[in-house]
């Protein structure tokens, strides 16, 4: 599978597109996280990704107050919960209201040799991250060659 | 408490003019509401930061494009995938009695709130009954 390193010479554009064709191809291999997650289908949907020595989880969940979101780790399972308050000004009429409103949970099967333990979560332009670094022993490690 | 089935019909792919260069736009999730002297907006644009926000209201036609940011999926190799990634783009047509020149907007947590505020004349007034 590809690694996503934009070579400088992409436009943004071009950067974009790699990535969605390479999210497209993730998307087709339902097994490429090999334990289960809740499904797809539930709110919100996730993306995991691998870097070197973490897996990282990305859920879209904009407009929350970043008190108002709970990350949870109990054995290899990992809980995303939030809130998001959709306040109204006195009086108003609503004309469309798309955006939906309310408390969520999602849980998440991580494989065996993350560290939950060490998990960190960032929220930024209503993304939420989280970054669970592998376990010691199962970081890469280089092998060296001797010549005979 | 009332729990429901969260509908999630993945993100929506906009439709419309197709544009001159490939890739997948996104229709983002969007609020309106009115108020006496101004209509509302709410649209949903995560990853997009400040710079990447274009708003344009010509002919009548307002215009939200949200241009996302990749700079975070370096390095990253995708394993479980739900959804994809894309600019937001959407367009109303707008009553001509918007003030163009006092549109608000701004961006918190990947909300975009536009504040379209109503000229003068297109305010409604209460007229008095008066008694016999």
């Amino acid at each position: 599978m590809t690694l996503f390193r934009f070579s400088r010479g992409l436009d943004p554009m071009d950067r974009l597109l790699s990535l969605q064709r390479e999210l497209d191809r993730a998307f087709q291999n339902p097994h490429g996280l090999t334990q289960g997650l809740s499904g797809r289908g539930a709110y919100p949907p996730v993306n995991v990704f691998w870097d070197k020595d973490s897996a990282v989880v990305r859920l879209e969940v904009p407009g929350i107050a970043a008190d108002a979101l709970s990350i949870e780790t109990h054995g290899r399972t990992l809980t995303i919960g939030g809130k998001r308050d959709v306040t109204v000004p006195d009086g108003a009429s609503f004309h469309r209201r798309e955006r939906g409103a309310g408390e969520f949970k999602r849980s998440i099967q991580l494989s065996e040799d993350l560290d939950t333990s060490r998990a960190d979560a960032s929220y930024r332009q209503g993304i939420l991250t989280v970054r669970i670094p592998k376990k010691e022993e199962a970081k890469p490690r280089q092998i060296q060659v001797h010549a005979a | 408490m009332n729990v429901q089935e969260a509908n999630v019909a993945a993100k929506q792919e906009a439709k419309g003019p197709e544009a001159t260069r490939p890739g997948r736009t996104f229709v983002p999730d969007i609020d309106v509401c009115e108020t006496a002297d101004s209509i509302l907006m709410w649209a949903d644009l995560p990853g997009v930061d400040d710079k990447g926000v274009e708003i344009s209201l010509a002919d009548g036609v307002l215009s939200i494009q949200g241009n996302v940011s990749v700079g975070e999926y370096e390095n990253l190799t995708p394993a479980y995938t739900e959804y994809n990634i894309g600019n937001f783009v959407r367009r109303f047509s707008v009553s001509a009695d918007i003030d163009a020149e006092h549109i608000e907007a701004k961006l918190n947590n990947g909300v975009l709130e536009l504040k379209l505020p109503k000229r003068e004349r297109a305010k409604a007034r209460r007229i008095p009954i008066v008694s016999a």
